[in-house]
């Protein structure tokens, strides 16, 4: 049975997309003012302010680490500061740094903050930071590798060795895109796409095209900490983190724990059970699957983690709807970085505040209906790690 | 790429001449060897000296036992392509001359897998799992990069 020792109880978010004149200041005090706002406690309550590092932002992280946030929010009782980034592991190694402040009892209310504007970086800027954060500068970087070639070797190879076929793959920017246009914030929430759009995009990196590689977006969201013995207190809905698991793999992907491709599930399904072990879950419970995707490939492989597919065919089930808005296996909610935009490490913490939202019922058009319980997950890098959270808005009792 | 080109980027994107100069490795400590010898076109791995192991890419000591004493053992120079990309758009300015170029996971018969080119191939021609051998590529009188093309029967 769960402990469920933690819970969120409010989020914030602003829209996603291009937005040269939105600062990454603004993005951050606006988030954390919706956030505190949604829990309905006062700022002063808040003891802790944590935020991810600013992908490629120096003047962000310096002022960051050197404690700007509290002072701009007005979180006059803050007593701890800290920025933590895993890359795309950030949202969950942050909230394990935002645990460990709540389990110390130095606080009741932990802060969490991501905030990112990409936008004020040159596109050469940010082909080159992203070929580093998911190549090796001395053994890949040199060859001319690119996030997006590691996302199509990977996928190429996957295609190749599971059978899984293009227009799957495809099928996947699609259903993102479906959820994408009934989220506000989203990036494309406005446009509609098929999988024939997919595939006559142009060839980024082959197998890819453009349309099956994120784009890097503005954006930036927060969400209010507590434990689980509070929020009982002070929220009429609390999200419950009820199980969590991580596992860590490698830098580069040429040392990837399984080396098979086809076989990725290897490394990524036990963690996922853990998680689920300890929420005293299984996949059957779960309304909604948070999968983090950034590209197909990586939806597909964590899809076939998860215990509702069988692995190397999660191309499958995507392209049979199931993922979709009124599927049976509702995933990746908010759109995705595919759809929902990319900001970064933020990535992560979009795809975790939408899963508390829809377990709060406050998603909107994209509410699954009467959803309790979802499966989370995260990583980063080049494939380098994976962070499973099951969530909910009820401990489930022993007998369950 | 021809001047013509390259001017009409830096107008256009905004990007400066040393974008257009393309990153070579900086050796560590560790790697240098590595570099030394592909500067001589052979290709070799760092072995553990206690528990045989090989590191690719190598580091400071062994990553299966931590012991210091190793040694640079010359590799067979062939491999088995694993899983390609093909780069078409999208990639740094300074590689932008190079497209489309074929990038790839390939498998050491030594144990090692890495990233590296295919070359003298089509693109349309490469099969996973085909049989590859080593090809040195000068870059800079310092650098020598190992690459790698289809064994030709
Ligand atoms: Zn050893």
């Amino acid at each position: 049975m769960s402990k469920a020792e933690f819970a969120i109880i409010g989020t914030g978010e602003v829209p996603c997309g291009i937005y040269p004149n939105r600062s990454e200041f603004e993005i951050a005090y606006r988030v954390a003012k919706l956030a505190i706002a949604d829990a309905g406690i006062n700022k002063n309550e808040i003891g802790a302010v944590l935020n991810a590092a600013h992908i490629m932002g120096a003047e962000f992280n310096t002022e960051a680490f050197f404690g700007r946030l509290p002072e701009a929010i007005g979180a006059k009782n803050c007593k701890i500061i800290a920025t933590t980034i895993s890359g795309g592991g950030s949202s969950f190694s942050i909230r394990k740094t935002a645990e460990g402040i709540l389990r110390s009892g130095e606080t009741d209310y932990v802060l969490v903050i991501h905030a990112q504007r990409f936008s004020q970086f040159t596109a050469n800027e940010q082909i080159n930071f992203f070929a580093h954060a998911g190549s090796d500068l001395e053994w890949e970087v040199p060859y001319g590798m690119t996030f997006n070639a590691l996302a199509a070797m990977m996928t190429q190879g996957y295609m190749a060795y599971t059978g899984t076929t293009i227009e799957q793959v495809a099928s996947v920017c699609v259903a993102c895109r479906k959820w994408a246009n009934l989220q506000p914030n989203a990036m494309f929430r406005d446009k509609p796409l098929t999988v024939e759009d997919v595939l006559k995009s142009r060839v980024v990196a082959y197998p890819l095209t453009a349309l099956m590689c994120n784009v890097l977006a503005d954006g930036g969201c927060a969400y209010v900490m507590t434990t689980a013995e509070k929020a009982k207190k002070v929220c009429s809905r609390p999200v419950y983190v009820l199980g969590e698991a991580s596992d860590f793999s490698h830098r580069s992907i040429i040392n990837f724990k399984t080396r098979n491709i086809d076989k990725m599930y290897e490394f990524f399904a036990p963690v996922a059970q853990k998680a689920y072990e300890r929420a005293g879950l299984g996949p059957k419970d779960m309304d909604i699957f948070e999968v983090y995707g950034a590209y197909p490939i990586t939806s597909l492989m964590f899809l076939d983690s998860l215990g509702i597919v069988e692995p190397g065919r999660a191309g499958a089930l995507v392209e049979s709807g199931a993922t979709s808005p009124g599927g049976k296996y509702p995933a990746s909610t908010n759109g995705e970085a595919m759809s929902f935009g990319h900001t970064g490490t933020g990535v992560g913490f979009a795809i975790f505040v939408e899963g508390v939202r829809q377990l709060q019922g406050k998603a909107g058009k994209a509410q699954v209906k009467d959803a309790r319980f979802l499966i989370e997950d995260c990583g980063g890098g080049a494939f380098m790690d994976a962070h499973f959270t099951v969530l909910g808005n009820e401990i489930p009792s022993p007998a369950l | 790429m021809d001047l013509t080109m390259r001017e009409k980027l830096k107008q256009k994107m905004g990007c400066k001449d040393e974008d257009f100069i393309k990153p070579l490795p900086v050796a560590a400590p560790w790697s240098k060897p590595f570099w030394d010898a592909a500067r001589e076109h052979r290709l070799t791995l760092k072995k553990c000296k206690v528990c045989g192991h090989i590191d690719h890419p190598p580091y400071l000591y062994c990553t299966a036992c931590s012991s210091e004493e190793a040694e640079w053992i010359q590799a067979s120079g062939k491999a088995t392509l694993y899983a390609y990309a093909v780069n078409v758009y999208g990639v740094p300015f300074a590689f932008m001359e190079d497209l489309p170029y074929v990038l790839a996971l390939v498998d050491l018969p030594e144990g090692p897998r890495m990233i590296s080119s295919i070359v003298g191939c089509d693109p349309k021609d490469l099969r996973n799992g085909m049989e590859l051998e080593v090809v040195f590529d000068d870059v800079s009188p310092e650098i020598t990069l190992p690459k790698w093309k289809p064994v030709s029967n």
